[in-house]
This record gives C-alpha cells, structure tokens and sequence, in this order.
C-alpha cells in the first residue's frame, strides 16, 4: 500500500441530531472529522443510521441540531451554502439514479453544463476522459436502461466525477449488484482512493477497507461505537456491539 | 407472445346474432320508422355551388366542422399550458401555489360543465374580454388580417365570443390537465430528484431537464385520452352559441327536420377527428408497455 498525506479537515460534523418526522432517532449527537485524501470506511447494521449521515452531509436531508462545516462553509439553512456544498460532493446511490431519458454522455454532461457552465465541447472531453477511466468508453450513446448494473454504476460514478468535486459519498454503491459485477465497480473505487480523493463509503465491503480506507467507523442506532483503523478494527476490536457485528458478516 | 386466435362456434353464434341484430334494426329504420330519408338534400349543408362567387363554397355543416376543428387545436394548446403550470404548482414547495391550484382543481372538477360554461363565458367574455374591445381591434385591421383572424379564430364581429369560449374550453379542460400533470411528476422515482440535487441542479432546472422530461414521456397516453374528451366536449359551448359542428347540426335540425342524416353526418364528421387520436393513443400505450426508454 502506498502511503499518501491526509491533509486538514474537510469535513467537521459536531453534536449532529436528525430525527425524523415519526419519531425515529437517525443520528443523535453524531460527531467526526473528514481530512482531506481521507478515505472513511463507515459500518453497520441496517438501521443505524450510516446513510442518513451521508444524506444530511450534501442536504438531502436537514439536521435538527448540532453543526456540520465544509471546507469552511456552515452547512446551516442559508441556500447558497447549502447549493455551494452540495455541487462540491459527489454522490453515488445503491440504485444508480441515472437519468433514464438521457445517454451514457448527457448523463455526464448534463450538470458540467448547467452547473458548471461549460461549454459542449469541453464538457464532451471531460466526459470521454472520465467515461475511459471507469472503462465504459463504448457506450458513450447508450441509453441507461441498456446497461447491465456494474455499467450504471460505474457511469454513475463518472457523472459525479464530472462535478470535480472535492469529497465523493458512496452509499451502499455495491450492494444492488449481481456478485460478479461488484468487483468491476469497487475496482473504479480503490482507483480513485488511492489517487487521493476524499471518500466517505457506506459499504458490507470489508475487503475494500482492508485495502484502501484510513479510517472505519462503526455505527449503531445513531451513534459512533468505535472508530479505528481497518487493522484495529479486524484485530481487536474493543467494543462487544461491534465484535458482535462483525462476527455476523464475516 | 400473441396467441394464435381460432374463430370457436361461440364466435360464430355471435356473430350470427350480432347480424341479425343489426338487420333488425334496419328493419326497423325502414319500416317501423316511417321515415322521410332525404340524403340529397343534406349535401347542401356540407358544401353548395355559390352562383354569386361561382364557385363552391362550405355549408353550414363544414363551417361548424372548421370552428370545431379551431377550438379543438387552440383549446388543446391553452388547456395544456394551463394544466401544465397549474400541475407544477400542485407539486410546489411554496404552500401557496398549492393551495391556489388545488382550489382550481376542486372547483373545475366538482361542478357540472354546463354551470361552468355559463359562469365562465359570462365572466370572461363580458368582464374581461369586451371590455378589451377585440371586435373593435379586429375591424380596423386591414382585409389581409382580418382574413387570417377569420382563419385562425373566428370572424371579427364573433371574436370576442369565440375567445371566451376558448378560454373556458381550456380553463374546465386544464383542471383534468392538470391532475394527470401532478400523478406523473409524482410518479417520478424519489433518485431522480435525489442524484440531480447532488450534483447541484437547482429546483427549477431539475424540474426542466430531469424531471418534466420524464413525466411527459409517461402522461402521453392519458395526456392524448384527455385531448379527446377536449374535442368532444367542445360540443358544450354550443349552448352559448358558437356556431360549432353541434350547433349548426341542432340549427339545420329544426331547420329541415331531416333529424337523423344530420346526426349521421355529424357523427361522422366527429369520428374524423378523435379516432385517429384515439389510434395514436393506443400506439403510445403499446410503445410504452414495451418499454421504450
Ligand atoms: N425518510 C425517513 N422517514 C422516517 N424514518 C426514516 C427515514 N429514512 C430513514 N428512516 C429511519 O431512520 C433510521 C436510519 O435509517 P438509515 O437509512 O440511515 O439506516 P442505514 O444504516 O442506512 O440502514 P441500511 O443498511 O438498511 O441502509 C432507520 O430506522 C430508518 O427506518
Ligand atoms: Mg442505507
């Protein structure tokens, strides 16, 4: 494993609560820290909350108390911050969420375009750039319902790629997968862990936090249980919860 | 997948009875009716020979059939528009929009046509459109205009009228416009809402490039059924005299009493225009079950 720097924080989350409407305690006073290149494995059973604290990172949802900051911008109810923070995070779902009425390439385009405002062309090389790098460079005018599930995803990743963004989201990216396409997307993944970007990954995957991540956490109903390194992590764990845990998946 | 169909002695003993039935009713028509038929003198209505212009011109019928065929089209541009704009308001964040398209709605949807038609062609037509002046407008303008008015709309002297007719066609048929509008963009998967907020699309251009694309592909079909009740119902403002296919059918009717060739005619004259929409409808219902992105 090459060992790469971790800069300064990126990402700070302090005291953060969500409860939903029906009474649900999703997070409550959920606090980390994100460095910059860091790649955080995050664990645990389903309900615990792991993908509300991706989603209330890039605003999905919003949270009743405590103090998320991006790269030095509040993530409070004002909504050019919220507009700013989310086109700076990448976000890939279990279900892909490709646009369906749109090819492999204005899939990709789409938001360079509108958001970014660049112009055709550069958008398009953007695009081919990105779409050769996750290796679906011959399906540039496909439409996503032609595509088998490790494709989707894998355009998926490409289309938040476009965005430049400083911090990709990963939840559950593999899970929806047949087994035998999940290794084409994790592989996309390392390669982006191990050139530098910031990654937050909700994921069963223990092999790829073996192999890539800097930090694991594990969650239960809300709440950090333990964090660690992956070696920590499946060496000693300190806690019974997260023993328990991780004698049920392994 | 299509089944292979064999014609059963059921069929045929349907069938067998359906003729009977029909010859019948012929029957009936022929001798029990006691009926003056009067086909040569229908034709009349449909065009005659101007011996002023020397030349054919369309009869009553025919110039019914084209204000028809111009509320049906203009009615079904405005209704959509309406339904459109009043659909997205329903799916608004902002509670006002949604309560003003629901009241809308509500109003369009629970009261017979008829009361509509009144209510409405008397407040368009006599608060908004004439104090406007149209006619007046129409009048001044040069032959070349008033012809293409004529064309498009309707006379100048019936402008104003044929405008509020129009708009009421539009307004009674965009409440149903609009519910289909609403099912569809609420029938849009959540993800689509959710990966085009992350990558940082605001609510308006969501809505122009991910979401209304997509319902529009999804609501043809009943979008299309909903332009065919438009030129049907078309038929109520003839209640408020536009001279419409209906109304000229019911002047000619106590004209001539030649009662059932009008209606024959008439009815024809309507099948022209919503059977070929209904084929298209099906054809988009085909298309769509198979799938087509
Ligand atoms: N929109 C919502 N409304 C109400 N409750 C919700 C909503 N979304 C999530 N929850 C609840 O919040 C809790 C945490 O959900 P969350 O989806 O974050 O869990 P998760 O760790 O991602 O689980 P999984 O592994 O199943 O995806 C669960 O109890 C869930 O039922
Ligand atoms: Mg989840």
């Amino acid at each position: 494993m090459n060992v790469k720097k971790l800069g300064d924080h990126i990402i700070t989350v302090d005291k953060v609560c969500k409860t939903f409407p029906n009474g649900v305690k999703a997070l409550c006073d959920f606090s980390t820290n994100i460095r910059r290149a860091e790649v955080v494995v995050v664990i645990g059973p389903s309900g615990s909350g792991k993908s509300t604290f991706l989603r209330c990172l890039n605003g999905l949802e919003e949270i009743d108390s405590g103090e998320i900051i991006f790269d030095g911008i509040p993530l409070d109810h004002d909504k050019k911050n919220r507009l700013k923070i989310r086109r700076e995070m990448g976000m890939v779902f279990q279900s892909f969420n490709l646009f369906p009425h749109m090819t492999v390439l204005e899939n990709i385009m789409l938001a360079q375009k509108l958001v970014r405002k660049s112009s055709t062309g550069v958008a398009k090389d953007v695009s081919m750039e990105l779409l050769e790098k996750v290796g679906i460079q011959d399906k540039v005018s496909a439409y996503p319902g032609q595509l088998s599930g490790g494709q989707q995803q894998r355009v998926a990743i490409a289309r938040a790629l476009a965005m430049k963004p400083k911090v990709m989201l990963f939840d559950e990216a593999t899970s929806a997968l047949d087994p035998e396409m999940i290794g084409e997307v994790l592989d996309v993944m390392k390669t982006l862990a191990r050139e530098g970007m910031t990654m937050i990954c909700v994921t069963h995957e223990l092999g790829f936090a073996q192999e890539v991540s800097d930090w694991v956490i594990f969650m239960d109903q809300g709440k950090i249980i333990e964090g660690g390194t992956a070696d920590h992590f499946f060496s000693n764990p300190q806690e019974e919860r997260t023993k328990l845990f991780l004698s049920q998946i392994l | 997948m299509k089944k292979k169909r064999y014609f059963t002695p059921t069929d045929l003993m349907l069938s067998v009875m359906f003729l009977l039935f029909c010859l019948f009713i012929a029957y009936r028509i022929k001798v029990g009716l006691n009926y003056n038929w009067a086909w040569d003198s229908i034709f009349q209505f449909l065009f005659r020979f101007d011996n002023e212009s020397n030349s054919w011109v369309s009869g009553l019928i025919m110039t019914g059939f084209y204000t028809t065929i111009r509320l049906s089209i203009w009615g079904i541009l405005f209704a959509t528009v309406f339904g459109v704009v009043s659909g997205i308001a329903r799916t608004s964040s902002i509670p006002l929009f949604r309560w003003l398209a629901t009241t809308y709605v509500e109003t369009m949807r629970n009261l017979p046509p008829l009361v509509i038609i009144f209510i409405a062609y008397f407040f368009v037509g006599d608060q908004l459109l004439y104090p406007l002046g149209i006619d007046d407008w129409a009048e001044t303008l040069s032959p070349t205009g008033q012809n293409i008015i004529t064309v498009l709309f309707a006379k100048p002297s019936q402008l104003t009228s044929f405008l509020a007719a129009l708009m009421t066609l539009a307004i009674f048929e965009g409440a149903y416009i609009t519910e289909i509008v609403r099912a569809g963009i609420e029938s849009i998967d959540r993800g689509q809402w959710e990966a085009s907020h992350s990558l940082g699309l605001t609510r308006y251009q969501q809505m122009r490039h991910i979401i209304l694309p997509q319902t529009f592909q999804r609501i043809m079909p009943p979008l299309a059924g909903q332009f065919i009740s438009l030129i049907k119902d078309s038929s109520i403002v003839s209640v408020i005299s536009i001279q419409e296919l209906c109304f000229q059918g019911i002047e000619i009717m106590t004209g001539t009493l030649h009662t059932i060739e009008i209606w024959i005619v008439v009815t024809l004259l309507y099948l022209t225009l919503t059977l070929p929409c209904s084929l298209v409808v099906e054809r988009l219902e085909n298309s769509m079950s198979r799938g087509v992105h």
